[in-house]
């Protein structure tokens, strides 16, 4: 029962010849909610989409509480508990709001308790359900990034990623992501969370990792991280 | 021209139309879903027709009664076809969309192999299936309705709409409709995507099964029958758009009634000159086809 929810040692992945990641080891503890900070083109999003199995690790390993996952397909790294709302949001755009989140829950796992985990992502973003007959593409960014955390949310994960869910918002529209994530925390479930909003992001992350050129260069709570003079002066411009 | 023929001519056409829309119904799921263009389409409506023939001529099983064979044997067939010759090319290509050219080229060897190995096989004699039921034509007014085609069409616009319904509803269909939009987020929501793959090429194959059956009485069946019901499957496609199910129906109808009023006109090849005329006229006012979305 020790064991870190999300766990990669030394990993490495790339596309073709393009070495993205250089041996990458964190962990998320339980009920943690751990931040991943790094400039554009240093391999945050390639990390989740090699936890979520879009991309083959070639080398390292993956564990999600203690159960090997690299050399999982996509839809049983899912099924098995590692849930990512992707970047960009990726959602149905040509299907209803409550179809994308039915989508969701198609791993048999969430399916059984798909009714009881919708009413349970409607209570937490209210907006959703008010929309739910409308077309995703209707919504607007803000409430489109809830759909895709509430899509992710719907296969009952065991621990949660969000890549860059505050991209594009306004900045209203971020207090009250940030909220609903405070309130998943509140479920217990474990989020690993990529965010270009740092300061916000570190004053409500547990712990936080920085990654540059596909590895991690500096780690610590939230408030070290946040006192640090070099995240200061590269990521705050402090 | 007397109207009487005139108005003859345009109900066959609706027929023969509603059948051109329900062959193509395959293919235009597959592309939707898969963006690949099957260029083997016909290749397994010909299956199909040559299944149904055989089943008649060794078994004794009437050409409407097979169809309880012919639709699962086309769907193992399609899903087959899928999982193990297109399916390794969507791999390589993992993270992106298909390249369609490599697909279709795929698709193309898989016709030229069904096909050949099917003239080596049967031989090039045309054969044809009969059916023991009495199906004698039913009067519109003074016009005598061919039955077979009649059941054809009625079978086409059933299958559109069942297709159409199941896809809207059930579990199943919601992945497929997903897959359809964004594979990667269908595949982090924990759909199997290579499974829906090979689901819905065999679903878009089965419908050809049950076409085999039902055209099996009245089309001519030879090797090459496949290919003039591909090309036709591929422009009623396009011409109602691409991916859309309803689409495929009207389209096949333009073309259909189309043809058969032209034929009255001009040889029933210069009719199929001009439809296709018809079909670069169209695309040129509508570019995404009839029901397709810009």
């Amino acid at each position: 029962m020790s064991q870190p929810a999300l766990e990669t040692v030394d990993l490495h992945a790339g596309y073709g010849d393009v070495r993205v990641l250089n041996g990458v080891s964190l962990t998320v503890g339980r009920g943690e909610i751990v931040a991943l900070i790094g400039a554009n083109g240093v391999g945050k999003t390639t990390l989740l989409r090699t936890v979520s199995g879009l991309v083959r690790a070639k080398g390292g390993t993956i564990s999600l509480f203690g159960e090997r996952i690299e050399a999982l397909p996509p839809h049983d790294v899912t099924a098995a508990g590692f849930v990512q709302s992707p970047e960009g949001k990726q959602l149905f755009l040509n299907m209803l709001i409550e179809e994308n989140l039915l989508v969701g829950a198609h791993n048999r796992r969430a399916y059984e308790r798909r009714k009881q985990t919708l009413e349970e992502v409607y209570e937490l973003f209210p907006i959703l359900a008010e929309r739910r007959t409308k077309l995703a593409g209707t919504l607007s960014g803000g409430q489109q990034q809830m759909l895709a955390v509430g899509r992710a949310l719907m296969a009952r994960p065991r621990a949660l990623a969000l890549d860059e869910p505050s991209l594009g918002l306004a900045p209203i529209m971020v207090d009250r992501l940030f909220e609903g994530i405070r309130k998943i925390r509140q479920l217990d479930i474990p989020i690993f969370i990529i965010e270009q909003n740092v300061f916000q992001v570190l004053n409500m992350a547990d712990r936080g990792y920085v990654l540059e050129q596909g590895r991690v260069t500096l780690t610590g709570t939230g408030k070290e991280l946040l006192e640090n003079q070099h995240l200061k002066s590269t990521y705050l411009g402090l | 021209m007397d109207p009487l023929i005139l108005s003859f001519a345009v109900v066959n056409g609706l027929l023969i139309g509603g059948i051109y829309g329900g062959v193509a119904l395959g293919l235009s799921l597959i592309f939707g879903v898969l963006r690949v263009v099957n260029f083997a389409h016909g290749s397994l409506l010909m299956l199909a027709l040559y299944a149904a023939y055989w089943l008649q001529i060794w078994a004794g099983i009437d050409p409407y009664y097979s169809i309880i064979v012919t639709v699962p044997l086309l769907f193992g067939i399609g899903f087959m076809i899928q999982s193990v010759i297109i399916a390794p090319l969507i791999r390589r290509e993992s993270a992106l969309v298909v390249e369609p050219l490599s697909a279709l080229l795929l698709t193309a060897g898989v016709y030229l192999v069904i096909d050949n190995l099917a003239l080596m096989a049967f031989g090039p004699n045309v054969r044809s299936a009969t059916t023991s039921f009495a199906l004698p034509p039913v009067m519109l007014g003074q016009i005598p309705v061919n039955m077979p085609r009649l059941i054809g069409f009625g079978a086409a616009i059933v299958v559109a709409v069942g297709l159409a319904w199941w896809l809207k509803t059930t579990r199943m269909g919601r992945a497929i409709r997903a897959v359809a939009s964004n594979r990667d987020a269908a595949a982090l929501s924990g759909i199997n995507v290579p499974l829906v793959y090979a689901v819905t090429f065999g679903i878009g194959a089965s419908i050809l099964g049950l076409f085999g059956s039902l055209l099996a009485t009245f089309v001519p069946i030879t090797p090459q029958v496949g290919l003039n019901f591909g090309i036709r499957s591929f422009i009623v496609v396009v011409l109602g758009g691409i991916g859309s199910l309803p689409g495929s129906i009207v389209g096949g109808l333009v073309i259909g009634v189309f043809e058969a009023i032209a034929s009255q006109f001009v040889p029933a090849t210069s009719a199929a000159i001009l439809s296709l005329g018809l079909f670069v006229l169209i695309l040129l006012v509508r570019p995404s086809g009839l029901m397709g979305k810009a």
